[in-house]
């Protein structure tokens, strides 16, 4: 324990070293606290929700009332959806900056609605968000590489490591108490901060638990890959400078490769043209028999076919029918949009098994509920709830029942999936 | 001059030497020409896509059957932001806005299917592209080439043997310059070669290219300047590699990071939901079209009335409903026109203290160059949404005009069973209207934009070359 001590003494004498760690901390502290203001400004634009929908809904049903029509009432009520950010977003944003986490639908055609995004400015979003998986994924290597790079090297230049080796409990058992040292505080300096700011956040113990195990595991290769190199006998600059070679390699070069050879193997249909053909699908509707919209629409849903038939008089039930049949009409080329996606983000996941930095990544935004899987998920509530809204005010327009104002507080609410469980 | 030669080639043979250095030269250069492939195939895919995605939806669009004008408000357009052939050098924003958009009556659509939502994570970690070889890698790949040029000297001692024999401070800071300058043209070189295939393709403009082009020269002479710098301030050529690669990483890896989510902080962005129930709370203030009291369009009424000297709108020459339309879209469009100016306001106050980050990063300044002189930049993509909202406009107001002249108001008001064909006009309708075509800024506008950035990056050069000068003077003096 004392040899430790003096290991401890020795190394925070050296300038570089603590300059290092300090900086890691100041970049660890400031890449949490900038994800943490984050998710704070996304659980404020959420719980704002409620009254803006409600100064909505209360100018539609105020009108809406006078002539109970349950089709104004579906057209123009616009629901409310979101996707609460899991405890450990602030770790990890993903994709939480591109792709919406607040949606509005209504109960006309899911498919012109669902991806739809919301505004966000696109310079900022180009270089990346900088949160505590940038740092560790990205910048950790770099303090590895400055502490790690002449570690035998450096003491070989100074003429001391034949002096060193003859050392009792020296040579190996030396190189492996510094190594520790060394990795046991760049571990601490990442990892301390992220505790705090996870039992902040209310991550659960087992998601903490792991995220240390991982950023151990990470540091742990950028070492292994530095003893690797250190074993060839370079010199203290060679040395540093053919990680920073593979640090560039690693963490930049193979990951913007892989993602154009993944876009090129594995194509997908453009969401474009869903769109284009749930539109012709929905428009057609106007031209062609009314009774022949009702009849698919009917053999498709017989819970609605009780329903008196069409009057010569324009009806909503007609026009909500169509923009069922028309999301029906593309509901197959949804399946095969939504499984090329699927394939894509499965192969960039698996070169994580290659690739420690996209691994970690992976790893990172999946268990912080920021990656695709989780915008999937998010659209899957969304399409869950937009059929109950279909059923709620089908139940008024198909039976022909009067909508007013004390109706629009029945309306089905968007339940998010409870914060609690999901960490 | 000769002495300066002299040490140049000396250094560069030094160079050739060096085994790592060489495979890493050569792997930028590999590096470079696959960017430079996958770029352009990438470009000519997705012009080509968005162009036949575009022809789709005209088609569609001209050969809808006979229909009453307000059905074809809601049948809307889909557009598609075509891509400029500069975007296979520098794609910019391209992957992260949509490049596709529905234009309806009374709304205003999202830009969607944006490349970012469509790939897995690794989009993420960058993309490939000439540019990002220009601004992130080749920069690395000119430390390891040359933060020992001055450093390796002055630690050896040799410094000192050079200037014995009579060789001036000036001249061998000059030799080691020409000999990290040349290495910087030639990694320049195959990214810049690409501009040979661009330029090939119609829509190529000189201008912008050429600033490009000088852009980036000035970003790696900065480098191989700043290199050379640290080199001559540093005793030890590892601690003139550590300095210079941490320099890197904070200019090239760091701020442009760090900048956005400073930018997003200072100034808030109303999402979208906000933004549409503000619409809708500012279009009742106005005027309330299903009140049939509202004095907004009683008014409206009255005026239309008086100016067609009638008393009843269906003694109207025209058809009321129409007239309706317009004035209805007039109001909407003036507010969204508002909330999208607030808006895009905000996000130019974003990207100003992101280029204000600039004076901090260099990366930062040839990147903003770069993006707005190849015009992929979010100037460049609010273009594409001005323009469209423009189309949108236009063409909802053409329909809105046709359904007052073509469709008489006593079939509009019909509910009989044939009224759905009276209401109806004339397919040939469709095909008589524009497409939406775009209009691309002209090269002296996109030039004109790139040139804060290269100011930044003149100054930037300008501080660093006198820096270095200072430091020549004392060079070697130590020990």
């Amino acid at each position: 324990m004392t040899l430790f001590l003096h290991e401890v003494r020795l190394l925070l004498r050296q300038r570089l070293t603590l300059l290092s760690l300090a900086l890691l901390g100041l970049l660890t502290v400031a890449a949490l606290a900038a994800g943490m203001a984050e998710v704070a400004r996304q659980r404020a634009a959420i719980a704002a929700i409620p009254a803006a929908q409600a100064e909505d809904i209360g100018a539609i049903a105020a009108w809406v009332d006078q002539k109970k029509d349950a089709g104004s009432a579906a057209y123009y009520s616009f629901h409310a959806t979101w996707d609460p950010p899991a405890p450990l977003a602030f770790a990890a944003l993903g994709m939480r900056d591109v792709a919406p986490y607040i949606l509005r639908v209504r109960a006309l055609g899911l498919e012109a609605q669902i991806y739809d995004g919301d505004t966000f400015n696109p310079e900022l979003a180009l270089p990346g968000r900088f949160d505590f998986a940038f740092v560790l994924v990205f910048l950790s290597p770099l303090f590895v590489i400055a502490l790690f790079h002449d570690l035998v090297s450096g003491e070989r230049e100074a003429g001391r490591q034949r002096t060193l080796e003859a050392l009792p409990r020296g040579g190996a058992a030396l190189w492996r108490r510094r190594t520790a040292l060394r990795l046991g505080l760049l571990w601490a300096t990442l990892a301390l901060p992220f505790v705090v700011a996870a039992v902040v956040e209310g991550v659960g113990a087992p998601a903490i638990l792991l995220v240390l195990v991982v950023i151990a595991a990470y540091l742990l290769f950028w070492v292994a890959l530095a003893a690797l190199v250190g074993r060839l006998r370079w010199s203290s600059v060679a040395n540093a400078a053919t990680l920073a070679a593979a640090w560039l390699v690693l963490v930049l070069i193979v990951p913007t490769l892989a993602n154009v050879l993944i876009n090129q193997t594995v194509p997908v249909d453009q969401g474009a043209e869903i769109a284009l053909a749930q539109r012709d699908a929905v428009n057609r509707a106007w031209d062609i028999p009314r009774e022949a919209t009702m009849r698919r629409f009917y053999a498709a849903h017989p819970e609605w076919a009780d329903s008196p038939p069409l009057g010569s008089q324009f009806h909503y039930k007609w026009y909500f029918a169509f923009h069922q049949n028309g999301d029906e009409a593309v509901a197959s080329r949804v399946r095969a949009y939504r499984a090329g996606l699927e394939r894509r983000d499965a192969a960039g996941r698996a070169l994580g098994w290659l690739l420690p930095s996209v691994g970690v990544q992976a790893l990172l935004t999946r268990l912080a509920d920021t990656d695709l899987a989780a915008q999937l998920a998010y659209q899957d509530r969304i399409r869950a709830f937009h059929a109950r809204l279909r059923a709620f005010y089908y139940d008024y327009l198909f039976h022909d029942r009067p909508f007013g104002k004390a109706d629009f507080d029945r309306a089905p609410r968007f339940a998010s999936p409870e914060t609690l469980s999901r960490s | 001059m000769k002495v300066v030669r002299l040490i140049a080639r000396d250094e560069l043979r030094l160079m050739l030497r060096n085994r790592v250095a060489m495979i890493a030269f050569a792997l930028l250069v590999l590096l470079t020409l696959v960017a430079v492939a996958s770029s352009w195939s990438h470009q000519r895919g997705m012009a080509e896509l968005r162009a036949r995605h575009a022809q789709a939806a005209e088609d569609a669009f001209h050969a809808q059957p006979d229909r009453h004008p307000h059905r074809v408000v809601h049948y809307g357009h889909f557009i598609f932001r075509p891509l400029g052939p500069l975007a296979a050098f520098d794609p910019g924003v391209d992957v992260f806005t949509g490049n596709s958009m529905f234009l309806e009556g009374h709304r205003q659509n999202t830009a969607n299917f944006g490349d970012v939502r469509q790939s897995s994570l690794l989009v993420r970690f960058g993309q490939l592209t000439p540019a990002f070889v220009l601004q992130v890698v080749a920069p690395l790949l000119l430390v390891f080439l040359g933060y020992g040029a001055l450093a390796r000297e002055t630690e050896r001692g040799t410094m000192r043997l050079l200037m014995l024999q009579g060789v001036t401070r000036r001249q061998i800071v000059a030799g080691k310059l020409l000999a990290l300058a040349t290495v910087a043209i030639l990694a320049a070189l195959p990214a810049l070669l690409g501009f040979a295939l661009i330029a090939g393709q119609p829509g190529a403009l000189a201008l912008p290219m050429l600033v490009i082009a000088l852009g980036y020269c000035v970003y790696l002479a900065l480098w191989v300047v700043l290199i050379l710098l640290v080199s001559a301030l540093v005793r030890r050529s590892r601690d003139a590699l550590l300095s210079l690669v941490a320099l890197w990483a904070i200019a090239v890896v760091l701020l442009p990071r760090v900048a956005p989510d400073v930018a997003s902080a200072a100034v808030p962005l109303q999402n979208r939901l906000q933004t549409d129930v503000a619409i809708a709370r500012d279009l009742r203030r106005m005027g309330d079209s299903h009140n049939p009291d509202d004095p907004h369009f009683a008014k409206f009424k009255h005026a239309v009335l008086a100016r067609y000297g009638v008393t009843r709108v269906e003694d109207l020459p025209v058809n009321y409903k129409g007239l309706l339309g317009v004035e209805g879209e007039r109001l909407t469009t003036a507010l969204f026109d508002r909330y999208a100016g607030q808006s895009y306001a905000a996000q130019a106050r974003q990207n100003a203290i992101v280029e204000t980050a600039a004076v901090l990063s260099p990366a930062i300044a040839i990147r903003s160059l770069s993006m707005a002189a190849a015009g992929t930049d979010f100037a460049g993509h609010r273009r594409f949404l001005e323009q469209a909202e423009a189309y949108r406009y236009a063409l909802v107001q053409r329909l809105n005009a046709m359904q007052a002249e073509k469709v008489r108001y006593s079939d509009d008001t019909a509910e009989d069973a044939g009224a759905d064909r009276r209401k109806r006009v004339s397919a040939a309708n469709w095909q008589a209207m524009p497409d939406f075509t775009f209009v691309a800024p002209s090269g002296t506008a996109l030039a004109k934009a790139a040139l804060p950035g290269l100011a930044v990056l003149l100054a930037w050069l300008a501080v660093v070359g006198l820096l270095l000068a200072l430091a020549t003077r004392r060079l070697g003096a130590f020990r």
